[in-house]
């Protein structure tokens, strides 16, 4: 989609399909969330600590915490699908045989999925509690 | 489409943050899974590798598309459904590089001594 319509009652006018419609709608309410998602996940990881030093440690006393496994399961499932839906629209403009398309998607489709099958069991499947418990018992 | 300016560069920076935004989503999940390895694992050996001063370069230029990103993206918004978005599009687009300045320059200070060993 190399020109977006620019109001709402062109969007309307311009889909063929319901989805397309949604999905023009859900990529500007994912996209509100995810400036607030996103800014914060930034500010937690990369300016209140030195990034470098970030190791298994820091990342299981994170996951050892209920609201960031929560945040981080937003994070993940809106962004993953915010980005999913921009690949597609850039596949869409630039891949033009139709066979080529079509598997260039298959496969970006198929990547998305597991991707985030990973990322949702790496946040649910875990338990970092005793972790999280014996560092912070640690004496800084 | 290639009607040049300002339109025409927001749109392209919009784009190119977007996808490489996106190629680094799926990246970053892949390797923070690693952490399911447990502290035995790849994970730390993995950071540490991450963690030489190149990919912290190519981590803030990320930031850099990040914050670009948002606010093109709220610019969008606002074009797309207020009634004057579109006329105001070109000032809104220089808003949004000044808006990305004011973020990223002392983000920029706070992150590049830590790379450069300066802190």
């Amino acid at each position: 989609m190399a020109t977006a319509p620019r109001t709402m009652s062109q969007a309307r006018a311009s889909y063929a399909t319901n989805s397309e419609l949604a999905w023009w709608v859900f990529m500007r309410i994912s996209g509100l969330l995810l400036v607030f998602l996103v800014f914060g996940h930034l500010f937690f990881n990369n300016i209140q600590i030195d990034a470098a030093t970030i190791d298994y440690a820091y990342v299981a006393e994170r996951f050892s915490q209920p609201w960031v496994k929560i945040y981080d399961t937003f994070l993940l499932g809106f962004a993953l699908l915010h980005g999913v839906n921009g690949l597609r629209y850039s596949v869409e403009d630039y891949v033009t045989k139709p066979g080529r398309r079509f598997w260039t998607k298959t496969i970006l489709f198929a990547i998305v999925a597991i991707v985030f099958v990973l990322g949702t069991m790496t946040l649910w499947a875990f338990s970092y509690e005793e972790m999280g418990a014996a560092i912070r018992a640690l004496p800084n | 489409m290639y009607r040049g300016r300002e339109g025409q560069w927001a749109f392209v920076l919009h784009r190119l943050s977007g996808v490489a935004l996106a190629l680094f989503l799926l990246l970053h999940v892949i390797d923070v899974s690693l952490v399911m390895f447990g502290p035995d694992g790849p994970f730390n050996a993995f950071l540490a590798f991450y963690h030489q001063w190149p990919f912290r370069i190519g981590l803030l230029l990320i930031i850099a598309g990040v914050i670009y990103h948002a606010f093109n993206g709220l610019r969008i918004i606002i074009m797309d459904f207020t009634g004057w978005g579109v006329r105001f599009q070109r000032v809104l687009w220089y808003g949004v590089l000044g808006a990305t300045a004011v973020i990223g320059v002392p983000v920029l200070v706070k992150i590049l001594p830590e790379i450069f060993g300066a802190a």
